[in-house]
């Protein structure tokens, strides 16, 4: 009987790991085989010359720079607010007390929100302000999406930490910030990197809160204060056009935002090994 | 070097969300030699170890109260300089706690906080340090590998040297060898022995043997109290109390 029970549930692991695979591989490889008559090197470093939503010349380097200049920057302004909220919260407070944990439930209740709920209301302040759509705009309400993935992936990691790690701190004489950026900080450091690699993931990725924020332009991001191209609103508008080729070249841009998560992610892992070379366990 | 009086406890008492740990707790620790808190396994030993740095208030819902001297000066007042109060007292902990940083790093730490120190000001504190703790000859080769590829024996060690190198007066332990092999753990009770003419060692432990072979002065702590304290010879040939004669013969359990 038990082990029958143990082959049900073997079984149900495995088909559950194989649906994994089989889901990413079939994604990558559908936007690939789309896109494949599209994909050129000539798109990925040229901008949308007249026409171009209906076939003719161009490329979508407007919307590959924006999107990576839009979600680093939100990722560093988020990475400021997260590391004071993170830092207060486990060194300066009880990691356990009742204040940490309400801290904890408003990053979770935030979490849940959907982003088009902050592109709507970064857009009702920029109404109110008469700001118009700009990057710098779209980059502030980015940053508010991600912060409480980065934060509670910080927090997690730093809510590992053994005690006996934050005595050893104190009885040297530390001060609670000797302490957080002399001991936490290195002994988080492979934990806040998944942080910041799966923030900046969802920032690349994130449609809605740049939709309102930040519109669309078709010619290379140059200033703050002007409207930008952004990756997935790109592929958003290519596959709304009824002609073939324009659905193919929306197919290659996804292929292009997929290869760079995937560049960013495999980046991330070989530095995590060299920041793992301290860490306590 | 070594506290120039000795430690004074008067009516010390600790609760921890209302339960008491240490109540009313009198006690005199003498300036340097060593000194042993025994007592069975949560009798608050630890505790009251804890409350000579006052790392105890770092845990929540901690209530302390009494007074402790220590150089005439009552350090739990509230206007205690706590750094300074830490960095005259070396903590060795039960399970050796290294930083994540390099063996190097480990020992420079605490010193670097408290002094700015040019390279090789370092360097000659990092290897007499080490030396101190016989660690040196094992390691000069690789002083910047991670401290976590150290043997769990070496770590206490060179915990115990990154204690050091603050230049404390008094080295607390709590049960600084219970988590050692054999080996490692004798090796930690000689530098113990070698320390005490120059330091105030507070050690806590539950081993009767080890307070045997080290201490030089012995206080039984007992359900949160003080039961009995003196000289070793005179606590071990001939206690007085009716509680420390059950816990010498092993009717107490540690």
């Amino acid at each position: 009987m038990k082990k029958i029970e143990e082959s049900i549930f073997k079984f149900l692991m495995v088909s559950s790991l194989v649906l994994l695979i089989m889901a990413l591989l079939s994604i990558t490889i559908a936007v690939f085989v789309k896109g494949y008559n599209a994909l050129s090197l000539k798109m990925i470093f040229t901008t949308p010359k007249g026409g171009y939503y209906l076939g003719k010349e161009g490329g979508i380097l407007n919307a590959i720079l924006g999107s990576i200049i839009i979600a680093l920057s939100a990722t560093i302004l988020s990475f400021i607010y997260s590391f004071f909220i993170v830092f207060y919260i486990n060194v300066y407070r009880y990691s356990k007390s009742n204040f940490s944990k309400s801290v904890r439930f408003l990053l979770d209740l935030l979490w849940g929100i959907p982003s088009i709920v902050y592109g709507a209301f970064g857009f009702a302040i920029m109404l109110i302000f008469k700001i118009p759509a700009s990057m710098i705009a779209g980059i502030i309400t980015l940053s508010f999406v991600i912060l409480p993935i980065m934060a509670r992936t910080m927090d997690e990691t730093l809510r590992m930490i053994p005690f006996e790690l934050k005595q050893v701190g104190f009885s040297l004489g530390a001060t609670r910030l000797e302490i957080s950026y002399k001991i936490m900080l290195r002994q988080s450091l492979p934990g806040i990197l998944t942080a910041i690699l799966l923030s900046f993931g969802r920032g690349l990725g994130d449609a809605a809160s740049v939709l309102m924020t930040c519109s669309f332009s078709d010619s290379l991001p140059t200033s703050l204060l002007k409207p930008v191209a952004t990756l997935p609103l790109s592929v958003f508008f290519q596959l709304s056009t009824p002609f073939k080729e324009v659905q193919e070249r929306g197919y290659a841009s996804a292929f292009v935002l997929t290869f760079l998560m995937l560049f960013v992610s495999l980046i991330a892992r070989l530095c995590t090994k060299s920041l793992s070379k301290n860490v306590v366990k | 070097m070594g506290a120039k009086c000795p430690i004074e406890v008067n009516n010390l008492k600790v609760s921890y969300k209302k339960e008491e740990i240490l109540k009313d707790m009198n006690l005199t620790i003498p300036e340097k030699g060593i000194t042993v808190i025994l007592g069975p396994s949560g009798c608050g030993k630890s505790t009251l170890l804890k409350c000579f740095n006052r790392i105890i208030e770092l845990e929540e819902d901690v209530k302390v109260e009494g007074e402790i001297f220590v150089d005439k000066e009552d350090i739990l007042h509230p206007k205690t300089d706590l750094i300074a109060l830490r960095k005259k007292m070396g903590l060795l902990l039960q399970k050796p706690q290294v930083l994540p940083m390099s063996i190097y790093d480990n020992v420079a730490f605490g010193a670097k906080l408290h002094k700015k120190m040019k390279k090789n000001e370092l360097d000659e504190l990092v290897e007499r340090e080490l030396k101190k703790v016989n660690l040196w000859d094992e390691v000069k080769e690789r002083l910047n590998s991670s401290a976590q590829s150290l043997s769990i024996g070496q770590q206490q060690r060179l915990c115990l040297a990154r204690g050091l190198a603050v230049e404390p007066e008094i080295i607390l332990g709590d049960e600084p060898t219970s988590a050692l092999d054999p080996l490692s753990a004798e090796i930690i009770e000689k530098l113990f022995l070698s320390l005490k003419e120059n330091y105030t060692i507070i050690l806590v432990t539950h081993i009767l043997r080890q307070a045997k072979r080290l201490a030089d002065y012995v206080a039984f702590i007992y359900l949160g109290e003080v039961v009995e304290c003196g000289k070793k010879e005179e606590f071990f040939n001939n206690p007085k109390d009716e509680r420390t004669k059950r816990y010498l013969s092993g009717i107490i359990a540690g």
